[in-house]
């Protein structure tokens, strides 16, 4: 009887973790927390295994592991492998963690495998979707992920003079505010102001200019406002707004009110507060090659280039877009990171998406690029 | 039979002799405040220093704009408040914590005669002091309610046996009077409890009674376990009611958050140590004697089947056991308690291997025990070093302090980003408040509560979720008053810098910086219906610590009528014939 217990508890324990495995791997686990080798792991006897495992290991940076399930055509060395996971120069993703995947088989034959995966990074600035297509290979009774080598952007030496403007600010007072309080707030007005319903509740947004001849500080909140004068709700620009203005630089805002609709709401009392702030006109980032196009997703996007004309790195470039339409009035903004720092004297693909039903409206956008610098923050 | 003179084992060890070893071992390491850096320990700290400025008043302003402290079992924290008032803070959170594993093998002594003899729970309750799992809950979890809590019930438990089998008055009032003590440290031991340690108790009561082995009648111990039970559930409601209230307005309807505890260990090796092997210890390699030796004897079955269902509940997410029992709790609760409850229930028939161990191979044995338990206690600790997810003193927090206590910042609230459990220190010392907080069941702020993620301060280790509560967090620092933010990860500063923070000041040599957004109002009252009103605040001050002083007055001026329990069977069914001499 003392065994026939025993035996019976035992292998209730270990029927137990055997259907642990697969309730576990629909619940997904722990995000962010989990680290260490699997004591399980399937055998990459399919390309969809095969991809499973490797991003597995991506995601709990098991590298050693994760190239050992790559094929290398171009001679790609771990390193480099990492690198483009993890990136480098202060990047967005380099603050990054892959958090989920979804796998999607293209094509697949006996020896090879063309599959699509929907990547989910969390980052410091929000969550970042990518779309990557894998090529998979059968060597043996094993899949494989075949992995491209990649080109790591370099700088060549070189000396960059600065010849831009900067505003230094001397307040006199040894107190801990930053900005200055004893001084005139530089003027700023808001130029443009529209309130659209959208699929995620209502949008207030527009444009503000600083009008003063010197640099600025700008937050804009507004307030929801019902017919009886009660307010509804408040919210700021938040991170989708150019905070620091130079003189005479003109940049986009949107405020979200996420889940409320216009229809209750009469009024909207916009605010402005404007700081004066040290500043520097450098780095200069321009936008080239701008144009709005349809991606492989069918998704209205806007892209282009940055150009970092300075010596400094960029290492988070930030794109803030107004789009107009044939009246000039601003119909949407919208924004994104760019996921690669910007490297002195050197270009960036930039994207941003803009509603599908807003896009046969867009006559004309305009591109504000904000930016921090590990330097300088 | 084998005389003490032939076998210098073969008497039971000196239950002061036992205390005395647990003073020993972790007096010196709680002199040394080594739990002061666990993941908790800040935290009952910071609810402590709260009691200590404001006992009536259980509203606490300095987390999530204004929390009650209704929302936790006081016991711990008013024990560590009052002997602060001699220590200081840290001093009596290390003296309360003492006291709580002074009382375990107190417990587990007189919880194991149930089931074994003197010897048997002697080398018991000695083995509890080296338990891994002990070390891993106070020198890394910090969770002394949690221990506490537990030797407190398990020195309930021996009372509730003598009211069931002899109906002894005065089992039944210093059993409640314990219970109540134990409910008011900590609740979730007391609900879980009944399952995994009161249910083997009752369970056996039954098998003793059906078997006279004791005088009372199985319908007699049943009706005496209700009457305990109801006086109990009465008794827990009047202690614990502004708890039950602030639950019942309140429920816990959070996003779930995750923890590692619930991970599927077989997925992760480091959860697995973590979790498994550091708190079991040398117990691994005792785990197949434990089972076929608790099914050998019918009377110590409940004892084994709660072991059993403790061990499975402390193996988290790696079978869906606890999931498909516990429902929607399963996703609030942590499972690395149930680990510890497992080894206490494992320690009576731990203490039974001892015994056949020594009386075998005698010194050899008590040397491989010995070597067992030091190893096991020596891996715990050795862990707090090699986890790499270990708590550590990140910051020095005294010039946040500092900074938040001059020129008017205290006006404003403020997070902390990178602090990890240092947080609760910060709130201990400064009179500011924050609308983050290290205690997940008190949130109702919705740009919290609506994201599976915990403190705001560990926001990146939960991925979106925890960036989210924290961005919308951020989007309303106007309407909270929420002006400073410190950083001790420079991880955060982008998004601080796009969201229209500036840094502002850098302490300890730039490890820690200072960011403040200028447009930010002086903070104001968070209007809440979660405010209890000063008649709760009243019973909160009196009751919980009440029934303790009760309890020990009981068990100082009240004897017990005799030890309990006694004619026990100490060996299996089918005896072994090396074990008798």
């Amino acid at each position: 009887m003392k065994y026939a217990i025993a035996i019976i508890l035992v292998a209730v324990t270990a029927g137990l973790m055997v259907v642990g495995l697969f309730v576990t791997a629909q619940a997904g686990g722990t995000i962010g927390i989990a680290k260490g080798s699997a004591l399980h792991t399937a055998k990459a006897s399919t390309p969809d295994q095969a991809l499973n495992n490797l991003l597995a290991d991506v995601q709990r940076r098991n590298w050693d592991r994760a190239f050992a399930n790559v094929v290398s055509t171009g001679g790609i060395t771990e390193p480099a492998f990492i690198q483009d996971w993890i990136g480098s120069n202060g990047s967005v993703r380099s603050f990054s963690s892959l958090e989920g995947f979804e796998v999607r088989p293209l094509h697949e034959t006996n020896d090879e495998a063309q599959m699509r995966v929907h990547l989910h990074f969390s980052s410091p600035v929000g969550p970042i979707e990518d779309v990557r297509d894998f090529h998979l290979v059968r060597e043996g009774d094993l899949w494989k992920a075949v992995w491209p080598k990649v080109e790591i952007p370099s700088v060549p030496a070189q000396v960059i003079p600065v010849t831009y403007l900067r505003w230094d600010l001397v307040t006199g007072s040894a107190g801990d505010e930053w900005g200055a309080k004893n001084v005139d707030s530089p003027h700023v007005r808001i130029i443009s102001m529209n309130a659209v319903d959208s699929a995620q509740g209502s949008v207030v947004m527009g444009e503000v200019t600083n009008e003063d001849t010197v640099p600025a500080f700008v937050t804009v909140n507004a307030t929801l406002v019902d017919g009886a004068g009660n307010a509804i709700d408040e919210e700021s620009s938040f991170d989708k707004i150019a905070h620091v203005l130079l003189p005479k630089q003109v940049t986009p805002y949107r405020i979200d009110f996420p889940n409320l609709s216009l229809k209750n709401v009469k009024n909207v009392h916009m605010d402005v507060k404007a700081t004066l702030v040290p500043a520097s006109a450098d780095p200069v980032i321009g936008v080239m090659n701008q144009k709005i196009e349809t991606d492989s997703q069918g998704k209205s996007v806007l892209h282009g280039d940055l150009l970092n004309q300075s010596g400094e790195t960029v290492n988070i470039p930030h794109v803030i877009v107004s789009f107009y339409d044939n009246s000039g009035k601003v119909v949407w903004v919208s924004d994104g990171y760019v996921d690669r720092a910007l490297l002195p004297q050197s270009t960036e693909a930039f994207a941003v998406e803009i509603p599908k039903s807003l896009a046969p409206s867009i006559h004309n956008f305009h591109v504000v690029v904000n930016q921090y610098s590990l330097n300088n923050s | 039979m084998t005389t003490a003179a032939e076998n210098p084992y073969s008497r039971p060890i000196p239950l002061l002799a036992i205390v005395l070893v647990a003073l020993a071992v972790h007096g010196p390491l709680l002199l040394m405040e080594l739990p002061s850096s666990s993941f908790d320990a800040n935290f009952h700290m910071f609810f402590a220093s709260h009691y200590a400025h404001h006992w009536f008043n259980p509203w606490n302003e300095k987390w999530f704009a204004g929390f009650s402290q209704t929302t936790y079992p006081p016991l711990t924290h008013q024990w560590i408040a009052l002997i602060s008032n001699l220590v200081g803070l840290k001093m009596a959170y290390m003296l309360v914590q003492l006291i709580a594993i002074l009382l375990l093998p107190v417990g587990v002594y007189r919880f194991a005669k149930i089931w074994v003899d003197d010897r048997a729970a002697s080398y018991a309750a000695l083995g509890v002091v080296f338990l891994g799992s002990l070390t891993f809950l106070v020198y890394q979890a910090g969770q002394l309610a949690t221990v506490a809590s537990a030797a407190l019930y398990l020195n309930a438990l021996p009372y509730l046996y003598q009211w069931m089998t002899e109906s002894s008055g005065r089992s039944l009032v210093k059993g409640l009077a314990v219970t109540l003590s134990a409910a008011a440290a900590h609740h979730v031991t007391l609900i879980f409890g009944v399952v995994f340690f009161a249910g083997p108790v009752l369970w056996t009561a039954i098998l003793d009674a059906r078997d006279e082995r004791v005088a009372a009648s199985t319908s007699g111990v049943l009706l005496r376990a209700a009457v305990f039970g109801l006086l109990s559930i009465v008794g827990v409601a009047i202690v614990l009611l502004p708890y039950w209230l602030a639950l019942i307005q309140h429920p816990i309807h959070q996003i779930p958050i995750p923890h590692d505890s619930r991970a599927n260990f077989l997925l992760n090796s480091i959860t697995a140590i973590n979790y498994f092997v550091i708190p079991y210890g040398a117990l691994i390699i005792a785990l197949p004697f434990i089972l076929v030796r608790g099914a050998s004897c019918p009377r110590w079955r409940p004892l084994l089947y709660g072991f059993w269902l403790a061990l499975i509940f402390g193996l988290g997410g790696t079978t869906p056991l606890p999931r498909w029992l516990l429902g929607r709790a399963y996703e609030v609760l942590t499972f690395e308690r149930f680990t510890f409850w497992a080894t206490l229930l494992a320690m009576p028939l731990v203490g039974i291997l001892a015994i056949d161990l020594l009386d075998r191979f005698r010194a050899k044995a008590a040397v491989g025990l010995a070597l067992a338990a030091v190893a096991t206690i020596g891996g715990a600790l050795f862990w707090l070093n090699a986890n790499p997810f270990r708590p550590t003193a990140t910051a020095k927090v005294e010039p946040v302090d500092a900074f938040l206590n001059r020129d008017g910042h205290d006006a404003y609230r403020y997070i902390t980003l990178g602090f990890a459990s240092e947080l609760a220190k910060v709130s201990t010392y400064t009179d500011a408040g924050s609308v983050d907080g290290d205690y997940n069941s008190a949130r109702l702020l919705p740009e919290m509560t609506n994201y599976g993620s915990a403190q705001l301060t560990n926001a990146k280790f939960y991925g979106t979720a925890g960036m989210s509560a924290l961005r919308a967090m951020l989007e309303h620092a106007n309407r909270y008053g929420l002006k400073f933010i410190f950083v001790h990860d420079p991880y955060y500063e982008p998004l601080l810098t796009f969201a229209g923070w500036r840094k502002i000041e850098t302490f300890n040599n730039g490890d820690v910086t200072a960011w403040a957004k200028d447009d930010v109002p002086p903070a104001h009252r968070i209007a809440s219906d979660a405010i209890p009103p000063a008649w709760q605040g009243l019973m909160w001050g009196i009751l919980p610590i009440g029934v303790s002083f009760v309890a020990i007055f009981l068990s100082l001026f009240m004897r017990d009528t005799r030890r309990v329990p006694v004619g026990i069977p100490l060996r299996s069914e089918t005896r072994e014939h090396h074990i008798v001499a």
